[in-house]
C-alpha cells in the first residue's frame, strides 16, 4: 500500500484561478475592483474597503517577501508530510501586511531570522496540483 | 457601551461543582454533565427546579475529524436542560471565542435583564479516543484550502508561530518556559480533581522534552480530558439567602480582531493590540485596574499564553514576562509574587478550557479553597483562549 499523499486543495469558485496559477508556478491574488487592495484569502466582502461586490479580479504577484515568523514542525496532525519540514510566515513585498504561510524549501537546517528575505517558490504534491512555498533569498 | 457595566457585582457566582478530571471517563460526557449539574445546584442551596436559566459554549475544541454530537462530545444548554427536566425560560450559547468568560457574560446579563433568576453555566469537555487533533483529510476545502495543503494546520503550529515571534524578539528562553509549566503543574498537583493531582513536573523533566512545533513541546500543551464544571449564579440579592458567601462578577470583556488573516494565524503584533484593547475593556467595565486585581488566573491552554495575558493586561511590561516568570514572579508560594497560575491552570488541570481560572476565583473569593485558601485574595480576574480572540471576568469578594 502506498502511503498517502498530503491534502490536496479543493477549489471553488472563488479560488480556481489561484489554482490554476499556482499549478503552472504563478502566484496570482485575489484584488478588489473597488479599492484595488490585494485580499488574501478573497472574502465574500473586501475586508479593506467592505465592498459585498469587491468583482475581484486575480493579479500576478512577484511573491517574495520577508520572514515574519516561522516553525520547524516535527509531528504533523496532517497525512503525507515528511517531516520535520519549517514553515514560515511571509510578508509580501507587494501590500503592507499582506501575508502567506508556506513550507520554507531549504529545510529545518536553514538559518532563519525575521525579516530574512525569502522568494516564492512551489510545491509540486501531486498532478496538476502545486502550492506556494518559500526559499531564502541568500541560499540561491 | 462605554464606561463601568450597570450590573457590576450586581449578579454573583453561588455555587458550583467539578467532576473528576480523567483522560476517559467511564460514563458518556452528557451523564457526567447531568450528575456535576445536579450537584451544583445543590451546592448553591437550590433544587433543580428553581434553575430557569443554562448558558454554556459548547465547542468541541478539536482539529481533527471526531463527531461532534450532542450528549456524547459535547453538552449544549438545551440538553442538558432537558435531561434535568427543566423546561427553561433561557437556555443559550455562547459561539465565539472566550468560552467560558463569553458564557459568564450572558448568564450575568440574562439574570441582570430579569430574563431568568437562576443561571446554571456549564463546561463540558470530552477527549475522544484515537488522536486528538490528527485529520486524516485528503482534500482541503473551504478556508482550509489556504493553508493545510502547505501543512499549516492544527493548534501547535498557530502558538507555535507568535512565540517564535516572542522569542526572536525578545530573547526568551526555553528555561522561562518551563517555569511558566512548572508553576502550572505544581499547583495543579494540590488539587485533588486534577488529572496531574500528585504529579508536578520538574524543570529538568521540561527542558529534556522533544519539541513537536519549535518552539512548542507537548508540555506545552494541556491534556485532553473529560472533565466537566458548572457554577450557579443568581443577582446578588438572592444571594443573600444562600448558604455560599457569593462572588460578584464585577466586570467582563471579550474582544474579536479585524484584521483579515490566513485561518489560525494569529501574529504576536495582533494579539497583542487587540489584547490590549480587551484588557481596556476589562478596566473599563470592572471599574478598577491592573494594580487592584491580586488573584490574576491567566489562561494557559498553551504555555506563551502566559506571557501575552500577562503583558496585555499589564502586569509587567511588553515583552518581560519571561524575564519576570525566571525571577519567580509568578511563584504561587512567594508572598510577593503575582500568582497568575495558583489554580494550577488548564496545564495543572487538564484542557478544562479556561475552567480552572474561573473555579480558583470563585473558590478564593469565597473561602472555599481549603488547604490551599490564600488569605487576602479580594479582586480576581479568569481569562481564557488567546488575549485578541477571547475573554475576561473579573469577580470581587465583596461589592464595591
Amino acid at each position: 500500500m502506498t502511503s498517502p499523499g498530503r491534502p490536496v486543495p479543493l477549489p471553488d469558485a472563488r479560488s480556481q484561478p489561484f489554482w490554476d496559477a499556482a499549478a503552472e508556478h504563478r502566484l496570482v491574488l485575489a484584488r478588489c475592483a473597488r479599492c484595488e487592495q490585494l485580499c488574501h484569502p478573497p472574502d465574500a466582502a473586501c475586508r479593506h474597503c467592505g465592498s459585498t461586490d469587491p468583482d475581484f479580479s486575480y493579479v500576478p504577484v512577484e511573491g517574495g517577501g520577508t520572514i515574519r515568523s516561522w516553525t520547524v514542525i516535527r509531528q504533523s496532525f496532517l497525512q503525507g508530510f515528511d517531516v520535520p519540514f519549517v514553515l514560515v510566515d511571509v510578508e509580501l513585498a507587494v501590500q503592507p501586511d499582506l501575508r502567506l504561510i508556506g513550507r520554507l524549501v531549504d529545510g529545518p537546517d536553514a538559518p532563519r531570522s525575521l525579516g530574512a528575505p525569502v522568494r516564492l517558490a512551489f510545491e509540486d504534491v501531486a498532478p496538476g496540483v502545486a502550492v506556494p512555498a518559500f526559499a531564502l533569498e541568500a541560499a540561491s | 457601551m462605554t464606561g463601568r457595566m450597570a450590573s457590576s457585582n450586581a449578579v454573583a457566582v453561588v455555587g458550583y461543582a467539578h467532576s473528576p478530571v480523567c483522560r476517559h471517563a467511564a460514563s458518556t460526557l452528557g451523564a457526567v454533565t447531568v450528575e456535576t449539574a445536579r450537584a451544583a445546584i445543590a451546592d448553591a442551596g437550590l433544587t433543580v427546579p428553581d434553575v430557569d436559566g443554562f448558558v454554556t459554549a459548547s465547542m468541541f475544541p478539536t482539529a481533527g475529524a471526531h463527531a461532534a454530537v450532542d450528549g456524547i462530545s459535547l453538552v449544549s444548554s438545551n440538553w442538558l436542560a432537558a435531561h434535568l427536566g427543566v423546561n427553561p425560560r433561557y437556555a443559550a450559547g455562547f459561539s465565539g471565542f472566550g468560552q467560558l468568560p463569553g458564557s459568564v457574560a450572558m448568564a450575568v446579563n440574562a439574570v441582570a435583564s430579569g430574563a431568568a433568576d437562576y443561571v446554571l453555566v456549564h463546561r463540558a469537555l470530552h477527549n475522544p479516543s484515537g488522536t486528538y487533533h490528527a485529520n486524516p483529510m485528503t482534500q482541503a476545502a473551504g478556508d482550509q484550502q489556504w493553508t493545510v495543503p502547505q501543512g499549516y494546520f492544527g493548534p501547535l503550529a498557530m502558538v507555535a508561530l507568535p512565540y517564535t515571534e516572542y522569542v526572536e524578539r525578545y530573547g526568551a528562553t526555553r528555561e522561562a518556559m518551563a517555569a511558566v509549566v512548572v508553576e502550572a503543574r505544581k499547583n495543579g498537583a494540590r488539587i485533588p480533581w486534577s488529572h496531574w493531582h500528585g504529579s508536578p513536573l520538574s524543570v529538568d523533566e521540561y527542558l529534556s522534552e522533544p519539541l513537536l512545533s519549535d518552539p512548542i513541546c507537548r508540555l506545552d500543551c494541556d491534556i485532553p480530558v473529560d472533565g466537566v464544571a458548572c457554577f450557579v449564579l443568581t443577582s446578588a440579592t438572592r444571594a443573600r439567602d444562600l448558604p455560599h458567601k457569593p462572588v460578584y462578577v464585577a466586570g467582563y470583556a471579550s474582544g474579536s480582531p479585524v484584521r483579515h488573516r490566513l485561518p489560525l494565524h494569529w501574529p504576536l503584533d495582533d494579539i497583542m493590540e487587540v489584547g490590549r484593547e480587551t484588557a481596556r475593556r476589562l478596566w473599563e467595565s470592572a471599574g478598577i485596574g491592573p494594580r487592584e486585581i491580586d488573584l490574576p488566573q491567566l489562561y494557559d491552554g498553551f504555555s506563551p499564553f502566559v506571557y501575552f495575558w500577562m503583558e496585555s493586561l499589564s502586569l509587567c511590561p511588553p515583552g518581560e514576562a519571561h524575564r519576570m516568570i525566571l525571577e519567580g514572579g509568578i511563584d504561587s508560594d512567594r508572598p510577593d509574587a503575582v500568582p497568575v497560575l495558583s489554580g494550577g491552570g488548564a496545564l495543572g488541570n487538564g484542557r478544562m478550557h479556561g475552567v480552572p481560572q474561573m473555579l480558583e476565583c470563585y473558590l478564593q473569593l469565597s473561602g472555599r479553597a481549603g488547604d490551599r485558601q490564600r488569605p487576602g485574595a479580594t479582586i480576581g480576574l479568569a481569562c481564557h483562549s488567546s488575549p485578541h480572540f477571547g475573554g475576561a471576568v473579573v469577580y470581587s469578594a465583596e461589592p464595591y
